[in-house]
């Protein structure tokens, strides 16, 4: 397959339209300026896939909440448990709460897996229609291993998990350079931790999903009621989150994406095989390939000889393979790929799968790409099943068999070493001379590394060195929180945050109070209040404190991740919790940490962390509705500045669901908010709403249709709605409506029998 | 500093509203809300409730019965929410919106400038920043509470007024002595 991206050179220019839209959301011709650059293909099956991740109609998952526990919470008066109120059964999760994020967060906290080979093997797999080389071959299948995989935590406990992953990374994202150029000039890096990118790249989603509205992709009003049971459960925030978190980047406060395990590959085309891996181990340890000095250099190598069915002769590889079994020990694979390329008309071909990870910005240059390419054309690149099932079979290897057992292993040790030491009454005592004088250490030279100095902190680069006890205890808090042994790594984390304190290592600081938060919150033990408010709280105000604040570079990034995460994690608590998770939520919101998509996703989502806290009795006592339906009106008010008017209709209406429950039963009418102004208010943000709506549907429909006339198509229609805007939001949450995209009609001779229908009906 | 008053029936529904700025050191009694926080006040004040609530029949803060001031409840983003709550059920709420400079954001000296219910005894907090909890504020509030509760008394002891029924009062005298109260104290 020819290389598409020659044809696009243009960079990906998308964001300075967007902002003129997103800036002035009364202009008419703003958004037909963006759209004027954006090719409009509503058919091109190729990108409808890549919205697919929001665009698929979120089926509700059953909700595993086995793992989730009810926090026993004396703090509100209307909680399950309460000590004045102490009816109720404690549900194991709120009714309409999904684990998804909290799933997703465990996902998302991933080994890393760093994969180079020789030039032989890169072209090798090049000729199979893959430009990204190796990388982009295994990448898609470390995401999610076929089969269960067991792992051992500290005390020994065994336990499986489905959904277990590794990233399979580039040298050159973990050495943090470009990438080398000559066969992807604009090849993005697959390094997320850019909150712009994420926006953009959201937004590029909701466009999608608001132009083609009523096409393939189903239609977000008729998805089902817009009610409270729904709990707000949206496609675009889980793609915010999941793009948040995607593509860690490599730095010195966690360790997360430093690699655990590196993959060496040489293939059968090369010569000599054996010296081609110990070239390029060496490479890593000393030459070119050398990671950054605050990473470790020794991770676990694991080697693998790429077997080329056509060319390659296969007892000469089996040889070659027992050779390199005798020089690397056991951690070898063979891999048995075909050399040729692969069309999709092929018997057994299979299209790679995409990747769930990718990075935000990698993602919007794939539909940057796509939308120029031509239409019904799949770029993506197929290889033969038999491939499949090798690299499934290879990853799951290395998975299974070395990586874990590696990080078993080093667990174990470190838990030994260090961390039991550092626990003890001499490790007490250890870092209390450390602290105070300076002639401590050399009573506990045996003990660890510290040798002179009395911090391990290197203050002027900011990092510890990898062999430092701080540092080891990081990796083992990781590796732990990695392996999904939450007690354990909550544990390092608590202690981690008092050593950190006192080098007065802020970065490291905040790292290590923001895992000690989320690892509580993860673990499923349940959480007093007083833990809750004293400890997690205090970790999440400090972790954000001194990732912005306290020092001199802000990194908003990871506080944001903090404070999104926490929000996620606490709601997923039910009853207080949720307070606590719409505090944090309005936290991002005060310190402007999310640009304007995000602001309304946040929005949107704390009006859902109010919206599940459940009410007791008939009357609903202690529920948070009202809470619920102002955040939902103010995140519909959001959207609607942003030009999303399906959004905006979906927020209103679940605002109006949430006023409605508790007075439509009395009068049975079309609901009244208890406000005259309140009433104004909604139904004016309605109007505008539906004036956007109609707006982007025309442009979607017509694009030949100029601006002027448009606008004076808008005007129109709210002119008429103006008499009944109830009726309008009747109409529109009724099946019948959206049969405005029926023609190129003018909206009033559609309004006309509407405003007829409310003389008979409604008055 | 302006504030947004409201008085809620126990179904919630608005019986009386008014809408006034502080008095205190050359204000002019004119509430100055920008738009925005003028077309959110009835929201914040209603979403407000549901915080009400919880505190209405969480555990007694004070020993004996159950207080009427509840003190300040509840808060957006630079909107607090003060609360007193009658024996029938009816709430009073009471939003205030200091002014930028006293919210430490202008990074004006205005503290001293504020009105009783703000910076000028409320200095505890340092920088003049206003503070819903000091107790100046709280003692203003209360005041003003206290002089609304006996003339909202006397009006619903009207026995052509149906405060049970949703009636809005309408009173001018009532509203008159609402915003003597509110020009004496806050």
């Amino acid at each position: 397959m020819t290389p598409i991206q020659d044809a696009t050179p243009k960079p990906p220019k998308h964001p300075a339209d967007l902002d003129t839209s997103i800036e002035l959301p009364k202009q008419r011709e703003s958004p037909a300026s963006s759209l004027a650059s954006l090719p409009y293909r509503g058919s091109n099956p190729s990108l409808h896939k890549l919205f697919e991740s929001t665009a698929s109609t979120s089926i509700s998952r059953p909700s595993s909440g086995t793992a989730t526990p009810t926090s026993v919470v004396p703090g509100s008066a209307f909680s399950p448990g309460s000590r004045k109120s102490g009816t109720g059964t404690p549900g194991s999760l709120p009714p309409g709460v999904s684990d998804e994020h909290r799933t997703l967060i465990q996902q998302a906290y991933a080994p890393h897996v760093v994969v180079v080979a020789d030039n032989d093997t890169e072209e090798l797999i090049r000729g199979k229609g893959l430009d990204g080389g190796l990388l982009q071959l295994l990448r898609p299948f470390g995401e999610s291993l076929s089969g269960k995989v067991t792992i051992r935590d500290s005390v020994g406990a065994s336990k499986s998990y489905e959904d277990f992953g590794v990233r399979f990374v580039g040298m050159n994202e973990v050495l943090g350079r470009p990438p080398a150029s000559e066969s992807a000039p604009m090849r993005p890096r697959p390094v997320g931790g850019d909150v712009a990118h994420v926006e953009e790249l959201v937004d590029r989603h909701l466009q999608y999903s608001e132009f083609n509205a009523q096409g393939s992709v189903p239609d977000y009003l008729n998805q089902g009621e817009p009610a409270a049971q729904e709990s707000g459960r949206s496609p675009f925030y889980t793609l915010y989150l999941r793009r948040l978190l995607s593509g860690l980047p490599m730095v010195p406060h966690e360790t997360f994406a430093h690699p655990v395990v590196g993959v060496i590959a040489t293939s059968s085309r090369s010569a000599t095989p054996v010296e081609e891996l110990r070239d390029l181990y060496n490479r890593q340890h000393q030459g070119d390939l050398r990671v950054p000095q605050w990473v470790d250099g020794l991770f676990l190598r694991y080697y693998v000889f790429i077997h080329e069915e056509e060319t390659g002769d296969i007892a000469k590889s089996n040889t070659t393979f027992d050779a390199m079994k005798r020089h690397f020990g056991l951690n070898c694979h063979l891999l048995r790929l075909k050399g040729q390329q692969c069309i999709s008309s092929d018997d057994d071909a299979v299209r790679l799968p995409t990747c769930e990870w990718l990075s935000a910005s990698e993602e919007l240059a794939e539909i940057q790409k796509q939308e120029s390419a031509d239409e019904f054309t799949d770029p993506a690149p197929y290889i033969p099943d038999s491939d499949v099932t090798a690299i499934r079979t290879f990853v799951r290897e290395l998975v299974a068999q070395s990586m874990i057992p590696h990080m078993e292993r080093n667990i174990h040790q470190w838990n030994e070493q260090i961390l039991a030491r550092r626990r003890g009454l001499s490790g007490r005592f250890m870092s209390l001379s450390k602290r105070w004088t300076t002639f401590g250490s050399s009573r506990s030279s045996s003990a660890s590394t510290i040798t002179s100095s009395n911090s391990n902190y290197d203050s002027a680069g900011g990092f510890y060195r990898p062999d430092a006890p701080e540092a080891l205890m990081r990796r083992l808090a990781d590796y732990c929180f990695m392996l999904r042994d939450t007690k354990l790594a909550l544990s390092t984390y608590e202690i981690l945050c008092t050593d950190y304190n006192n080098d007065k290592a802020w970065q490291h600081y905040a790292g290590a109070a923001e895992m000690a938060a989320l690892s509580a919150l993860l673990s499923p033990a349940a959480l007093t209040t007083k833990i809750r408010t004293e400890k997690i709280d205090e970790w999440i105000r400090s972790a954000t404190y001194s990732y912005t604040d306290r020092q001199r570079s802000a990194t908003p990034f990871y506080a944001l991740r903090t404070l999104a995460l926490s929000l996620e994690l606490l709601r997923l608590r039910g009853t207080s919790a949720t307070d606590d998770a719409a505090r944090w939520g309005s936290r991002i919101l005060e310190m402007n940490l999310v640009g304007p998509i995000g602001t309304a996703l946040i929005t949107e989502r704390i009006s859902a962390c109010f919206s599940i806290r459940p009410g007791i009795g008939v009357l609903k006592l202690g529920s948070r509705r009202r809470k619920a339906a102002f955040w939902a009106v103010l995140a519909a008010q959001e959207w609607w500045r942003q030009n999303k008017a399906l959004q905006a209709e979906k927020c209103l209406d679940a605002a109006l669901h949430l006023y409605g429950a508790r007075i439509e039963s009395s009068e049975g009418g079309p609901v009244r908010l208890p406000f005259d102004e309140m009433q104004h208010f909604v139904d004016e943000l309605r109007q505008k709403i539906l004036g956007l709506r109609l707006a982007n549907r025309g442009l979607g429909e017509d694009d030949e249709v100029g601006e002027t006339q448009q606008s004076m198509l808008v005007e129109e229609a709210t002119e008429t709605l103006d008499a009944s805007p109830r009726a309008h939001r009747k109409s529109l949450a009724g099946p019948s409506a959206p049969n405005i995209d029926t023609g190129p009609l003018s909206p009033t001779l559609e309004r006309m029998p509407e405003k007829d229908d409310l003389f008979e009906g409604a008055v | 500093m302006s504030y947004y008053f409201t008085i809620f029936s126990p179904t919630d529904t608005p019986l009386f509203t008014h809408e006034f700025g502080t008095s205190r050191s050359s204000g002019d009694g004119i509430a100055h809300f920008s738009p925005t926080d003028r077309h959110l006040a009835p929201f914040i004040l209603h979403s407000a409730l549901d915080i009400l609530e919880e505190v209405q029949w969480g555990p007694s803060s004070t020993a004996g019965s159950a207080p009427m001031y509840l003190k300040h409840i509840d808060k957006y983003a630079n909107n607090y929410v003060s609360c007193w709550i009658t024996g029938a059920n009816v709430r009073f709420l009471l939003l205030t919106r200091p002014r930028d400079e006293v919210l430490g954001q202008g990074g004006g000296l205005g503290g001293q400038r504020g009105s009783l219910a703000g910076g000028r005894l409320g200095v505890g907090g340092g920088g003049g920043v206003y503070r819903p909890d000091a107790p100046a504020t709280e003692e203003a509030v209360k005041n003003f509470f206290v002089d609304v509760y006996e003339s909202w008394v006397k009006t619903v002891m009207n026995p052509f007024f149906h405060a049970g029924n949703g009636d809005v009062v309408k009173s001018p005298v009532f509203r008159a002595r609402v915003a003597a109260a509110a020009k004496k104290y806050l």
